[in-house]
């Protein structure tokens, strides 16, 4: 067969327009009659809230002040769970959660509007720790309970591990928030078209969840609204929730003209997702032989203020719990919690990322307490063509593990700097 | 408001702006030329690198007053005759673009760097483009690209 794309370099499309400077971003976009949109964020993690906005209503050159108050329909989005509101209503739950958007002549004037919006917050007690968020009497972020999901996981049978395994090692491992960074940040503009369909120009993930989003906050017909998407400067899954679109299309519909607003590097950072902050607990064993025979392991994903991809997030860390290794028992519980921190969600990796910090220094721990060469030790236990996981997926595809770790080993000169140690 | 004369691109300006303007602001909004672009608005990302009486400069950090009387190069003035830049062709073979958002900004700087020094060690070369951050590409792509261009240079 011959292959006219595969094996070859292909330029990509848009490159030249990027190379030229001429490649077209929401905040390179200007548009006659335009005016300028502002968010105005909680500065809270947990408070009621009472917004008083006519003195920003009254500055000259300030077209309106949108608020809760103004969603026709329903006040509420995201993207497993509808738990975002557009604008908080009554209670904030998080630093940087939209309370009002302004809208003005131009950016300065959404600046001095900004700082006559009057917002009482009566705080309430917060919670910052997942585990903490877990107990019954935590405070509540929404609802009765702050467990948003938990992903269980059976394989085999764990008390016959234990009993098979000499060697046991047992830690906690926590990996941090990460922010995306991606570096266009957020941006996006609102239009009307004639026939009074609804159009936001943004940088997105999800044209199509953001077009359905935007008409049931809005009460439209999805066919009256419509999502262009422009390049996009990099998204990394920070672009996947709703950021300006609801507020962008809301306000081009009741004031008839195009609005255009551009987040700061800091409000990029209080407005969009995070990467899951987990804590993880394992115990491993193996036999005397170097064999894994149980894993144990228990993941609290922080899911701050809203769901986003909680599940999926969790799900996926706890699938990926166990490595690339065969090991016959096997007990996993992955939980998503909500807490008052920012949110997270989606970024590189969706929870696969986390895990490895655990397990493979758990690998590392045993092979120490087995005194054997931490590469012998995982060639012993990797997945090979045939192996089982522990969802119960055999693997009979390509499988070159093997391949992939002596490459390392040789490079490194791991084995052989690790004889020379011993 | 302020009187200024400058020269962007070649093309001489005089207009007449905001004093608390920023040079960035200028160039987009006054200019229209878009190429540069904002990521940080602090002179961390270099995105709005351009280069100002040969050096590079964050038209971020620079008001638009101080401007006055400079030569200013942004990317919409890369080109000669329609045919690109060397290094913007570089760019694009090697792979170098991603999201592109950085881009403009690495590409200044990388112009900026070889006509300075035409044939740069790689340390010099990350050096060059040190003030500039992309979150896609992991830079090694900009290494290669620019070893590309200075080929290209050689050439001309
Ligand atoms: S926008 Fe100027 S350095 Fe980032
Ligand atoms: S290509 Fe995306 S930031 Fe550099």
């Amino acid at each position: 067969m011959k292959l006219n794309i595969v094996g070859k370099n292909i330029i990509r499309v848009d490159a030249q327009a990027k190379v030229t400077g001429k490649a077209l971003y929401p905040q390179d976009i200007y548009l006659d009659n335009m005016v300028y949109g502002k968010t105005v964020r909680s500065t809270k993690p947990h408070a009621y809230i009472k917004i008083d906005i006519s003195e920003a209503e009254k500055v000259d050159g300030v077209l309106k002040v949108f608020t809760y108050k103004d969603i026709p329909n329903k006040n509420a989005h995201g993207v497993v769970l509808k738990d975002h509101e557009a604008f908080a209503s009554k209670k904030v739950i998080r630093i940087g959660e939209p309370i009002a958007f302004i809208v003005a002549e131009t950016q300065k004037i959404c600046e001095e509007a900004y700082k006559k919006i009057k917002i009482d917050y009566e705080e309430i007690p917060a919670v910052f720790d997942p585990v903490e968020a877990m107990k019954e009497d935590a405070p509540k972020v929404h609802g009765d309970s702050n467990i948003i999901y938990h992903f269980k996981l059976r394989h085999g049978d764990i008390e016959e591990g234990k009993r098979k395994s000499k060697y046991i090692v047992e830690n906690i491992y926590k990996s941090p928030m990460v922010e995306h960074a991606f570096l266009q940040p957020e941006a996006g503009l609102g239009y009307l078209e004639e026939d009074g369909t609804v159009v936001v120009v943004i940088a997105t993930q999800y044209p199509h969840y953001d077009r359905e989003e935007v008409a049931i906050n809005l009460g439209l017909p999805e066919e009256k609204v419509k999502i262009i998407n422009t390049n996009v400067g990099g998204a990394f899954g920070g672009r996947e929730d709703i950021s300006a679109q609801i507020h962008l299309a809301l306000a081009a519909m009741v004031l008839k003209r195009p609005v255009k607003v551009i987040f700061s590097r800091e409000e990029s950072f209080l407005a969009h997702s995070k990467r899951h902050p987990m804590i993880m607990k394992y115990k491993t064993g193996a036999d005397e032989n170097g064999y894994l025979q149980y894993m144990e392991a228990e993941i609290i994903g922080d899911s701050g203020a809203h769901c986003s991809w909680a599940m999926n997030v969790l799900r996926k860390a706890g699938v990926h719990a166990t490595g690339p290794y065969v090991i016959p028992h096997v007990k996993v519980d992955a939980y998503a919690v909500y807490t008052n921190n920012p949110y997270t969600g989606a970024m590189r990796g969706f929870g696969a990322t986390q895990v490895p910090i655990a397990h493979e220094q758990q690998m590392d721990a045993l092979a120490e307490k087995l005194g054997m060469n931490p590469i012998e030790f995982r060639m012993k236990n990797i997945f090979r063509r045939g192996s089982m996981t522990a969802t119960g997926q055999i693997l009979t595809d390509s499988v070159p593990l093997d391949r992939c770790l002596e490459a390392v080993d040789e490079r490194f000169k791991f084995s052989q700097l690790w004889k020379e140690v011993k | 408001m302020v009187n200024i004369n400058f020269t962007v691109n070649g093309k001489p300006y005089e207009i007449s702006i905001d004093e608390n303007m920023r040079l960035i602001d200028v160039l987009r909004d006054e200019l229209g030329l878009i190429g540069t672009k904002e990521g940080c608005g602090e002179g961390e990302c270099g995105a709005c690198t351009i280069i100002m009486d040969g050096e590079t400069v964050n038209s971020c950090l620079v008001m638009g007053f101080q401007a006055d009387g400079s030569n200013i190069v942004t990317i919409e003035g890369l080109e000669k005759d329609g045919q690109l830049h060397p290094v913007q062709r570089a760019y694009m073979e090697a792979g170098a673009v991603q999201c592109g958002f950085c881009i403009p900004g690495m590409v200044l700087s990388t112009k900026a760097l070889l006509d300075k020094n035409p044939s740069p060690s790689d340390e010099e070369i990350r050096e060059g483009i040190s003030g500039n951050l992309c979150r896609c590409t992991g830079y090694n792509k900009m290494l290669i690209a620019t070893k590309k261009a200075i080929e290209y240079m050689k050439g001309e």
